[in-house]
């Protein structure tokens, strides 16, 4: 056997590195029809009349009224429109698609379609939405959900507090900006529609076909093309593009492309949530005993996921630490904003920003040194987590905590206030990541794996989980191969078609590795016993949470996840004196993911996710005037680039999760969600101040730092 | 799509003298202008003429006390060329990215004339002359005489930039501040970019340009001469306070899509400040 961690080459890099890679974009058929859609030009309006241009033979228009089934993107409200029907209720909506065999007239006639529209009054901002003193978006009160849960006794808790600290703190929008924008191609044949493209999820986009077509599940089928990153953007979004794409293939019986500009991209799929985070703190004997955290998400025009971001938000309240009372609430609110969606870590950056920095906070007020602080209450194996599951394995903060410090001499360097001429800050962060889907999200799924062994000897993995980027191909034929004793090369992983792979759920929650990436390693040890040579054997099994798992979704009682990741970000800034730009020199982290499945893309991870969680820190700056975006372009919509990026020093603490294969947790995500703070912290350091919002511009720095000089 | 592709600079202010063109060198500002959806030809307002590979029109030499640039000199060629001076050089080592470098122009980022262009705060405290050509005409005016507003300049249709002349200075002091949304393919918040020279304490020229802070680049030559032929030992901080006043008047940055407009004269002036106290004595 081999040691499982030791990289190998991974098995999509040659194609992508020589460019022999096809992409969505690069398939070309004659005869095929090119889509635009034509938008909303109002942020929420009646629509009062459509005007046409004549359209040549061979163009048409599609619009609600060619939606064969219902004309609703299927997730969890079934809320949000394919293609707007009397009202529009965010800029960039789609109202109807213009296909043709070329694109310059399609583009023409799409910008020659006139409508006329009535303007409601809009809400953009989670107050106004609060107030509701406008029409409602959503139900009466455009609140897509309202949640709460409370464990102990919060009153008693704050009653009894020697000190309340109550904080606010906001997070902003955030864009994906993967390399390959979206797109779908379909067809229709035979009575059956194909659509194939970028995306997360085969099945989500399988489910929205069927109920928008109203068609049998054999007479859909959707196939993964080789997929340019995803974030959590190709999670629920392309099946508004499959659909309108599909509903294009039906109408024309031709095979039709809607392949995404960049500009489109960034204006109008969905977003990471902004928030408003307000943390009230009983303190008692300079510890917080009591914590009541009030998070609201700005969620846009739809539901979307929204509800369920929400509730990881919810669970990750209390961070990396035992509270023992604990009230957490949590709203949803619509707003005439795109829908807001998926983007890794799923609600988790936004509650872990605000609990790590309300904590550095309280530290300060104490008198006592965060990391210290932070120790004395952080969680322990056998504590219950703030819904009440239980921790049953061993919590190693103290040892990741232990690495960091050493590995960055943080205690050295947080005597230092200058350096070069800049203000010098450093910062710390611990944090922990629920593995899996939230609740009781698995246990819906009930996810598939399937192994079949060929004639050949030769061994397929079949499920529906996709490689963007993020390096499935490599590690889960690891598995597969190192429980088989075979080499991996024998192991053949394509990109998933719904005809030929079951159901194991959509590749998000940094479930692949641990959930998928487990079953499989189940799957594979039946195929060892039911190997025979020269024969097919196939071997499927389905996913059950462990036993021990207690969940009570009505009451958010018990554990919110089956496993949890841990670790803990050092980040050191060196903040312009004169101009508040800051620079992030160096990036520290340890973390607890388990059996790292390949260190080489485990790396990848950190380095890739760190620098997408500082960016989300500092420089992704998305403004949202009179009813659009600010920044609507990447050359106004600003991620870092390779020269922006810190040095990284990164080290692994391994706590393995029986269930997870060779003792994989979860990676994904975990790696974005700690940086944030810990740049906070860092600036906060370097500048003497209290910070409550991210991004950090140095915009605001200066209106701070005059106000602190005056 | 079409275009011309002249193959000599006579061939180009001969077919410029005809009809109306756009001139493209590199394209870079021009393909980001006029892109309209994935996978179309951008859309110009006129036919393009191609320039850049124009033998002519690049390179740089020395000729008497001046430095030439021919307006489609890469800017790559420029940032690594020892004839130019530092402060234009390191101006264009923070632009864009090498691959843009690669293509963009100097003549390109001139007639552009965007307040946020960045090689044009140097050019305006180099004093630099731009030379224009048509066919029967030769003109040669001061950068700042030249650009007249946002995007806005006095090329007349049937002119090329031909090349941008200036003297190499003689100074003691120098800076460059580029204040950008990121440290590469980044456009300006701001840029600052200053001269001056202190002899036995006395300050014998002094000039600072600020880009991105008005509808053009900003140099006011009024109150440089207030500085110039002081001795370092009169920099007072009533005096320094009176001269960042002073430009607090002309500095009136807007509010967009990737800064504020306090925030950038705010930033303008402390640098301002910054470059001033430098020249006192420690
Ligand atoms: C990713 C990216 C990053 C960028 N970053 C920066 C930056 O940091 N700072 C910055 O200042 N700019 C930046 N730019 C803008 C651009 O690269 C520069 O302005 C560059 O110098 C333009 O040169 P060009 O030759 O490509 O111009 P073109 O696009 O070819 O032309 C620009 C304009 O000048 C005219 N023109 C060009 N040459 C002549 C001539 N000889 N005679 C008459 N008219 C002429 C054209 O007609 C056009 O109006 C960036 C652009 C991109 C795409």
């Amino acid at each position: 056997m081999g040691d499982i961690s030791k990289p190998v080459r991974r098995f999509d890099a040659p194609e992508k590195i020589m460019g022999t890679a096809r992409y969505v974009d690069d398939y070309f058929e004659e005869e095929m029809l090119f889509v635009r859609i034509v938008r909303s030009t109002r942020p929420r309006a009646r629509i009062k009349s459509i005007k046409l241009p004549k359209l040549p033979s061979g163009y048409c228009v599609v619009d609600k009224n060619d939606v064969p089934g219902e004309n609703r993107i299927k997730m969890i409200f079934d809320d949000w429109p394919f293609f707007a029907e009397d009202v529009v209720n965010f800029y960039g909506e789609p109202i109807l698609a213009i296909a043709g065999p070329d694109r310059e007239k399609v583009y023409e006639l799409s910008n020659a379609v006139k409508i006329e529209y009535e303007d409601i009054p809009p809400i953009y901002t989670i107050e106004e939405s609060e107030e509701n003193k406008r029409p409602p978006i959503f139900g009466e009160n455009n609140l897509f959900a309202d949640y709460f849960y409370e464990k102990g006794d919060p009153d008693g808790a704050f009653r009894d507090a020697d000190q309340i600290v109550e904080e606010e703190f906001r997070t902003g929008f955030q864009e994906h900006i993967y390399l390959e924008p979206q797109g779908m191609i379909a067809k229709y044949e035979d009575g059956r529609i194909t659509v194939f493209g970028s995306m997360q999820c085969p099945y989500y986009v399988k489910n929205a076909l069927i109920k928008a077509f109203g068609f049998p599940e054999d007479r859909i089928r959707v196939v993964q093309t080789t997929t340019g990153g995803g974030f959590g953007g190709k999670e629920e979004y392309p099946s508004q593009i499959a659909g309108i794409a599909a509903f294009c293939a039906y109408k024309t019986g031709k095979t039709v492309k809607l392949v995404y500009d960049r500009a489109e991209d960034v204006e109008f799929t969905t977003k990471r949530h902004p928030s408003r985070i307000r943390i009230k703190g009983a303190i008692k004997d300079k510890r917080v005993v009591g914590i009541e955290v009030d998070i609201a998400l700005n969620a846009g025009a739809y539901a979307g996921l929204s509800s369920v971001v929400l509730q990881r938000a919810m669970f990750a309240a209390t961070g990396a630490y035992r509270i023992d009372n604990v009230r957490v609430l949590g709203k949803a609110f619509a707003t005439n904003i795109v829908p807001l969606g998926a983007f890794r870590g799923f609600g988790a950056p936004q509650a872990i920003f605000a609990i790590e920095t309300f904590m550095n906070h309280v530290a300060k007020k104490m008198g006592e040194d965060p990391v210290r602080f932070k120790l004395a209450h952080r969680y322990k194996k056998g504590d219950t987590t703030a819904t009440g599951g239980l921790l049953r394995s061993e919590v190693r903060l103290p040892e990741i905590t232990e690495k960091i410090i050493e590995m960055s001499e943080y205690y050295e360097k947080k005597k230092q206030k200058e350096k070069d001429g800049k203000l010098y800050g450093i910062g710390f962060s611990m944090f922990l990541h629920g593995c899996g889907f939230t609740g009781n999200g698995e246990e819906v799924l009930k996810s598939i794996a399937r192994l079949k062994k060929r004639k050949d000897d030769k061994v397929e993995i079949l499920i529906s989980n996709v490689e963007m980027g993020q390096g499935p191909q490599t590690t889960l034929r690891k598995v597969v191969a190192q429980v088989l004793g075979i080499p991996m090369e024998d192991v053949i992983y394509e990109n998933p078609d719904t005809d030929k792979v079951p159901d194991s759920g959509p590749t998000v929650a940094s479930r692949t590795a641990m959930i998928v990436g487990g079953l499989l390693y189940r799957v594979a040890k039946e195929l060892k016993e039911k190997w025979k040579e020269g024969e097919e054997v196939v071997v499927e099994k389905q996913y059950r949470h462990p036993e021990y798992i207690k969940w009570d979704q009505s009451t958010f009682k018990g554990d919110a996840y089956p496993e949890y990741s841990w670790g803990a970000n050092v980040i050191e800034v060196e903040v312009d004196p004169l101009t508040y730009e800051i620079e992030v020199k160096k990036a520290y982290a340890v973390f607890d993911l388990g059996t790292p499945l390949d260190k080489k893309i485990i790396e990848g991870q950190i380095h890739g996710g760190m620098l997408q969680g500082i960016g989300y820190a500092t420089l992704e700056v998305m403004e949202f005037e009179n009813g659009r975006f600010k920044q609507r372009t990447i050359t106004d919509y600003i991620i870092p680039t390779a020269m922006d990026a810190p040095l990284f020093e990164t080290d692994l603490v391994v706590e393995p999760y029986k269930n997870g294969p060779f003792g994989a947790k979860c990676a994904g995500e975990l790696t974005l969600v700690g940086a944030a703070p810990a740049v906070c912290a860092a600036v906060e350091d370097a500048l003497g101040i209290n910070l409550y919002e991210i991004p950090i511009r140095p915009e605001k720095l200066l209106v701070l730092m005059n106000k602190e000089d005056n | 799509m079409e275009g011309l592709i002249p193959e000599s600079l006579d061939e180009a202010l001969e077919a410029l003298s005809e009809r109306k063109f756009i001139p493209i060198a590199g394209g870079t500002d021009l393909m980001v202008r006029y892109k309209r959806w994935k996978n179309l030809p951008p859309s110009f307002p006129s036919l393009p003429l191609f320039i850049g590979h124009i033998a002519e029109l690049s390179g740089i030499e020395k000729k008497d006390d001046e430095i030439v640039i021919k307006a489609a000199t890469l800017l790559s060629e420029i940032e690594q060329s020892p004839l130019v001076p530092s402060i234009l050089r390191k101006a264009i080592s923070q632009m864009a990215a090498p691959g843009i470098r690669n293509m963009g122009t100097i003549g390109g980022n001139i007639v552009n004339s965007s307040p946020a262009g960045d090689t044009l705060p140097p050019l305006y405290v180099l004093d630099a002359k731009v030379v224009l050509l048509s066919k029967n005409e030769r003109r040669c005016l001061f950068i700042y005489d030249f650009i007249t507003g946002p995007g806005k300049n006095q090329r007349r249709d049937d002119e090329l930039l031909y090349e941008v002349r200036f003297k190499v200075p003689k100074h003691t002091h120098e800076m460059y501040r580029k204040v950008g949304t990121r440290k590469a393919n980044a456009l300006s918040k701001l840029s600052v970019a200053a001269l001056a020279s202190s002899r036995d304490g006395k300050i014998d020229d002094f000039r600072i340009g600020f880009g991105a802070v008005a509808p053009t680049p900003v140099r006011v030559k009024s109150i440089e001469e207030k500085v110039k032929s002081r001795h370092v030992s009169e920099l007072s901080d009533d005096f320094i306070n009176e001269i960042v006043n002073e430009y607090g008047e002309w500095i009136k940055p807007i509010d967009d899509q990737r800064s504020t407009a306090l925030y950038r004269k705010t930033v303008a002036l402390r640098l301002l400040r910054a470059f001033l106290l430098q020249l006192k004595p420690v």
